[in-house]
């Protein structure tokens, strides 16, 4: 590849998508415009919040008026100040008005009956938004506060006044109007004050401490700091709000320069210069990643700048203001965190949307995927904002939510907890880059996809035609469905099995549960598969011919070598990921169950020739057969061994098994044999068992046993062994490296490919 | 104007594709031919014949399903990117891009043909001149005629000189005018030792330009020869008749349309 084409053809495309004017609207100008605008009218609510004056109309003022001991509430033109001491902007938000001046102002508009009582014309008011709020002081409101006080300054248990209700001032509003909703609230807040001030008159005047009826305080504290506090608001806003814009903007420039320039003819003209395919897809892709990444960061920035204005002007306007809950801008640090996970984010939207818009036939077909993308990639996204849902090796290893909860931690500073997970969401992600972008080039490379047409969708004729026209061995596409066919019957299988109490577990069980899914959920669909979907069945299962009997050796060999080292990967990944006590116990109670068996070759038999036959069979037969079309041998057996290892139950064992997966495809690669796989597995998996009761002896027994020659304790090695290990693992694999293997058609081309440059 | 060794040789190309309905469609059944250099080798046929199939083929773009090109001695299937460097190509697929203009988009293909920037330079100024495109130099690809389309065309395919050049249905959709400029062009490139395929189903173009033809139907070839010997074998003056006859022996439904 060379970079001096992708560069060319990168500044092609951007030069391109820059003279486009619906691009650089979409990229550029709608954030600049969308927050101020969003923002402004956000400002404009505010406004109106504050500078509307609620016009309150009180009715039955002369209950009040006549009671001078009572704590003033009216005032001229509105209410006592005292009573706003928390928000003092509410006085001026709230004018009274008396049921004369309302009745002077609607004698002014032209009225055929005047209302009969003041509370009438008050509803009248407003329904007809004259006033937003009517308090309505029932007759013998101030009486009966008077009663009440009296009785509690005489200290007389006035039996008749406590079996009634108390008095009900009424406050009327219309919860459809905006304003009254919020006068009504103002309102309320305001009355309690105030009820609050004839408390404490009574209490005052009849000599009882104020405490009596407000014995403590309750004093929330806080110990999040500010910025603490924000910062895990922010974490969880953030990036959401980044992502989005990232796969928004990596989208409608990957449709344009795919499936747009498909459409418009200008493809097949690319196609026919002597770039190279990878080189297109480079250089394609990284426009696109730019766009993706300017389109974030230009959102960002937008809203930042937006956010900052609004919150200045919200700082004591609002009804909101003075608050402690209101957010500060959010940490540069986090911004610069921000930063780094856009990169690898924007990668993977990039390469993504890059190969679903190469699959698309025009821009109209192109946009169509945008659904099932985000459909795909949203509850990756909004899965981390659920509570509950920590940094863990699980979650880690899920695209994109390991990214977004990896910078989580990152923004709220948890450095130290974060950093075990960045490896794994680091690997994750970039093979899933990797692997979409290997996707998009397979597009570019698919004559099939470049010149796609359109033809009638006939469900029936097409299973006809993948029986009838079936190749060789099994295509890529089928490779992954049968792995992912694996899978979905292993999690059926889970469900539709009961799951019998602890002390029902016995090895009868537990070899039924086996069988089935080696055998039914493994071997099975694999064979199937290769008889409907292939014609070449035995070379499909590489068991067309025998092997070498060196292979067989070698295979066994291998194992014993690679089985300490297996060990301590176990160990290694148990240590930064702990497996939970429970599961603990559930494991040590299977090999309990195993070694209580009347019969101790049973489970040997159970862990060693079942798995090793059904499990090869299906990712070392079927699965590895059909990825290898992919034309390049380690993309396939990585590929097969991530399946391998999605089938064990437990997430430490799955990334121990998908390692060993890795040598058996290379064995299997290497040997074109599917015995020699079944050989090494049955040898590893038997090994597991005898180290593990050998070991275990070593470290009980007497030290002069000679199992103490192996072993320093339970799973521990004696040095010598690791090193034998390690020389015997290399050099079986450089010797299997030396081997001429059998490259298939896809294999074949690739490499004669990648030779064409070799005389030039 | 026979030359020595074929720069372009095709050998028992077979295409067929997976079709649900009629189960397999082949578009080429073992299509033999070879061109070379200062000839041109006219393919011609009916819509539908495997001309493009077979010219994409050459270009690279579509594998065959068996069979082997060889392009100046390098393999279609495994060298394809040798045989772009050394293949110009235009066809009635090849647009031209919306947003760059006449000199942008002949100058990209230029440098991804590996170009010095000097070179490139030099080149594109004789070319732009032969081609009498100065005029549309800064013209967005979007505001062009065809027939500019077609002289930026042009002008892209033989930008880095290459020794092969492939027309396929190149005159379709152009005026008369624009139609003999291009058939210009290609003799006066003949002349200059290019080894010239072009496919068309316009006998006229056929008679005026090419030195040997290929009649094809139904992704074979009916007949195979200089104009000449083609005449004399059939005993028919027009290529059109001979083209007509052809088709009527091998497929007398077809003819009578």
């Amino acid at each position: 590849m060379k970079w001096n084409n992708v560069k060319l053809i990168y500044t092609r495309e951007m030069r391109d998508q820059l003279r486009d004017r619906r691009t650089l609207f979409l990229i550029a100008v709608l954030p600049l415009l969308l927050y101020p605008l969003l923002g402004m009218s956000f400002v404009q609510i505010a406004q109106f919040l504050r500078n509307t004056a609620a016009k309150v109309l009180v009715v039955g003022t002369d209950e009040l008026t006549d009671h001078q001991w009572l704590p003033p509430l009216l005032a001229k033109d509105g209410f006592d100040a005292g009573l706003f001491y928390k928000k003092p902007l509410d006085r001026d938000n709230l004018k009274r008005i008396s049921s004369e001046e309302l009745a002077a102002a609607q004698e002014d508009s032209p009225r055929e009956s005047p209302p009969a009582d003041a509370m009438q014309a008050g509803s009248a008011a407003l329904a007809s938004g004259q006033v937003q709020v009517v308090v309505f002081f029932p007759p013998g409101f101030g009486a009966r506060l008077q009663q009440a006080r009296e009785s509690l300054i005489a200290r007389r248990g006035d039996s008749a006044a406590e079996g009634t209700d108390l008095p009900k001032p009424q406050i009327y509003y219309n919860s459809a109007n905006e304003k009254s909703r919020v006068a009504q609230l103002r309102v309320d807040r305001m009355l309690r004050n105030w009820r609050n001030n004839v408390m404490q008159t009574n209490l005052r005047d009849s000599n009882v401490p104020l405490n009596a009826a407000h014995p403590f305080d309750l004093q929330p504290l806080d110990v999040a700091e500010d910025e603490q506090r924000d910062a895990a608001v922010w974490s969880k806003i953030l990036p959401f709000i980044l992502f989005i814009w990232a796969l928004t903007g990596a989208f409608y420039p990957a449709v344009d320069v795919c499936a747009g320039e498909k459409e418009r003819g200008t493809l097949e003209t690319l196609l026919t210069s002597p770039a190279l395919r990878r080189e297109i897809v480079w250089g394609k892709l990284l426009t696109i990643m730019t766009f993706s990444m300017a389109t974030a960061m230009l959102n960002l920035g937008s809203m930042g700048v937006t956010g900052k204005f609004v919150l200045t002007q919200f700082q004591g306007l609002s009804p909101m203001a003075g608050q402690s809950g209101m957010l500060s801008m959010p940490p540069v640090v986090s911004l610069v965190w921000l930063g780094i996970a856009l990169f690898p984010v924007a990668a993977l939207f990039s390469a993504l949307c890059l190969a679903c818009a190469a699959f698309a036939r025009s821009t109209k077909e192109g946009q169509y995927y945008l659904m099932p993308l985000l459909l795909v990639i949203m509850p990756l996204m909004i899965l981390p904002m659920s509570p509950g849902v920590e940094l863990n090796l699980g979650n880690s290893l899920i695209p994109i939510t390991g990214v977004v909860l990896l910078l989580r931690s990152m923004i709220e500073g948890q450095y130290w907890q974060a950093l075990p997970f960045v490896l794994p969401v680091m690997g994750v992600t970039f093979m899933c880059c990797l692997l979409a972008i290997r996707w998009a080039e397979e597009q570019f490379n698919s004559e099939s996809v470049l010149f796609r047409e359109s033809e009638r969708l006939d469900l029936g004729r097409w299973l006809v035609h993948l029986v009838r026209d079936r190749s060789e061995t099994p295509t890529f596409a089928q490779g992954v469905f049968c792995s992912g066919l694996i899978l979905m019957l292993i999690f059926l299988m889970n469900f539709a099995l009961p799951s019998p109490s602890a002390n029902a577990i016995n090895f009868h069980f537990i070899f039924q549960t086996t069988f089935i899914l080696q055998v039914v959920c493994i071997a099975l669909p694999a064979v199937l598969m290769a008889l409907l979907f292939t014609s070449q069945r035995k070379k499909t299962l590489l068991v067309d011919k025998w092997p070498r009997w060196q292979f067989l050796l070698a295979a066994a060999l291998l194992a014993l070598f690679v089985r300490p080292l297996g060990i301590y990967l176990v160990i290694g990944i148990e240590q930064l990921y702990p497996i939970s006590t429970e599961m603990k116990v559930q494991l040590d109670s299977l090999s309990d169950i195993f070694k209580s068996t009347s019969n101790p070759w049973l489970p040997l038999l159970m862990i060693t020739v079942l798995p090793a036959v059904c499990e090869e069979i299906a990712f070392r037969g079927f699965v590895l057969s059909g990825l290898r079309r992919v034309g390049h041998k380690w993309w396939a057996i990585g590929l097969s061994s991530v399946a391998f290892g999605l089938v064990h139950p437990i997430l430490q064992q799955q990334i121990a098994a998908a390692a060993v997966g890795m040598v058996l495809g290379y064995l299997a690669v290497q040997t074109g044999s599917l015995l020699v796989c079944m050989v090494f597995h049955a040898v590893y998996n038997g090994l597991a068992v005898a180290v593990a009761q050998v070991s275990e002896q070593a470290s009980s027994s007497a030290a002069h046993s000679y199992s103490s020659w192996i072993f320093s304790g339970k799973d521990q090695f004696q040095p010598w062994v690791l090193v034998v290990s390690v020389a015997g693992t290399a050099a079986i694999l450089w010797w299997l490296h030396r081997l001429p293997y059998q490259h298939n058609k896809e294999e074949q081309l690739q490499e004669a490919r990648e030779r064409q440059f070799a005389g030039a | 104007m026979i030359a020595e060794a074929p720069v372009i040789e095709a050998l028992s190309l077979t295409k067929a594709y997976a079709d649900l309905r009629r189960g397999q469609f082949i578009a080429l059944d073992r299509l033999s031919f070879s061109a070379s250099a200062g000839e041109v080798f006219g393919l011609l046929g009916p819509n539908g014949a495997g001309k493009t199939t077979a010219l994409r083929i050459l270009s690279t773009i579509l594998q065959p399903t068996s069979g082997t090109a060889l392009v100046t001695g390098f393999d279609c299937v495994t060298q394809p990117a040798r045989v772009r460097h050394k293949i110009g190509f235009m066809s009635a697929n090849t647009a031209v891009y919306d947003r760059m203009t006449a000199w942008e988009m002949v100058e990209y293909f230029g440098r991804l043909y590996g170009m010095e920037k000097d070179h490139l330079r030099d080149r594109m100024e004789q070319l732009f001149d032969r081609l009498q495109m100065q005029k549309i130099r800064d013209l967005l690809g979007a505001k062009m005629s065809t027939g500019m389309k077609q002289k930026v065309s042009i002008a892209r395919a033989i930008v880095h000189d290459p020794p092969v050049l492939i027309f396929d249905e190149a005159t379709s959709g152009l005026d008369v005018l624009v139609a003999r400029a291009l058939l210009d062009t290609v003799s006066e490139l003949r002349d200059q030792g290019k080894c010239i395929v072009f496919s068309t189903h316009i006998m006229r173009e056929a008679e005026r330009l090419c030195d040997r033809v290929a009649i094809m139907h139904e992704g074979r070839i009916l007949a195979e020869g200089t104009l000449d010997a083609l005449r004399q074998q059939h005993g028919q003056q027009d290529l059109e008749d001979i083209f007509f006859d052809l088709i009527r022996e091998h497929d007398p439904t077809t003819a009578t349309l």
